[in-house]
């Protein structure tokens, strides 16, 4: 009886806990840069993420080679040259929205976040803020931001030749759908 | 005009143009048509995703960048990020399964959970599931 009580007990701490967390395995990430020859654009549409909702606490990890290009040449070389990705596969978000009381998770709408937090690319983890949105909707939580990013903050080489034809800011786009773990 | 000074003409012209043409070739090269090409590996997704969950490094060399054949039995149809599709497939694992990602906007319709299929699509790696991309369907029973 003791133990039963003990492990209801524990289901209810483990189920309380996860009412509280939102996941996706199919989160997007992609970016983007203008040059005269061409856009360069690259979609990972397998990011998983979880968005904690009593802490604000946000987690992102892709795997490099999940970046997807229209061009097969663009890919390789994004990969091969200049972000090493069988050196470094993955890249990791660990942050957390600095205004979570201006969200009412209980309410469906769209709400105004920054979030802020470290962003590791090619083995390199720099500070990043960004503004967003927060959508409640029944049954999951859209979240989505667009901020920016220099290469060479995460010590992505690009070549002199080809350097002078990309824009120094690349435009990322992230759009979450999650779902409640429960 | 002399012969040489001609036919050396003609060798440049004829390297210059082949150089042109083999940098359009491989500027519009296409990805690899997951439907016609040869796998490299014919798996179960409960044998692929317990090979990364047992040793990720022996795995990742020997499944990243391979052309990975797999069967398995739908757990779920997902609308992924960007208006794309994925299927997960079942594994012994609870928490981790095999996830297939389509290259453009497929029918959900098509598939129904717990059907056998079987999918062909580029090894990405682990995340908490391996990860295929560029997945096309290759039987779906």
């Amino acid at each position: 009886m003791k133990r039963l009580f003990l492990l209801l007990f524990f289901l209810n701490i483990f189920f309380a806990v996860n009412a509280q967390k939102y996941m996706t395995k199919n989160g997007f990430i992609g970016f983007f840069s203008h040059t005269p020859m061409e856009d360069i654009k690259g979609d990972n549409n397998q990011v998983a993420g979880v968005l904690d909702i009593s802490t604000g606490d946000m987690v992102f990890q892709a795997l490099i080679k999940s970046f997807h290009f229209d061009r097969a040449l663009m890919e390789e070389h994004f990969n091969e040259n200049y972000m090493e990705s069988d050196k470094f596969p993955k890249s990791s978000f660990k942050g957390k929205i600095t205004n979570l009381s201006s969200v009412n998770f209980s309410k469906n709408g769209t709400y105004d976040v920054t979030v802020e937090g470290d962003l590791t690319i090619h083995d390199v983890t720099n500070k990043i803020s960004s503004k967003g949105t927060v959508e409640v909707v029944s049954g999951g939580i859209n979240a989505s931001s667009k901020f920016n990013i220099v290469p060479e903050d995460y010590k992505i080489n690009i070549p002199g030749v080809v350097r002078e034809k990309i824009n120094k800011n690349l435009e990322v786009t992230v759009k979450m759908k999650y779902e409640n773990l429960h | 005009m002399k012969t040489y000074i001609k036919i050396a003409l003609f060798v440049v012209t004829f390297i210059a143009l082949s150089a042109i043409l083999a940098a359009l070739y491989y500027y519009n090269l296409k990805h690899t048509d997951m439907a016609k090409a040869k796998p490299d590996l014919v798996v179960t997704a409960t044998v692929l995703q317990k090979a990364f969950e047992d040793n990720e490094t022996a795995a990742s060399i020997k499944y990243i960048n391979k052309i990975v054949e797999v069967t398995g039995n739908i757990a779920s149809v997902k609308p992924a990020g960007n208006n794309v599709l994925s299927i997960s497939l079942v594994t012994v694992s609870e928490m981790s399964s095999v996830i297939c990602t389509f290259p453009a906007i497929a029918d959900p319709s098509k598939f129904r959970i717990g059907d056998e299929i079987r999918l062909r699509g580029e090894c990405s790696g682990f995340l908490m599931d391996v990860l295929l991309n560029n997945c096309a369907v290759i039987e779906n029973k």
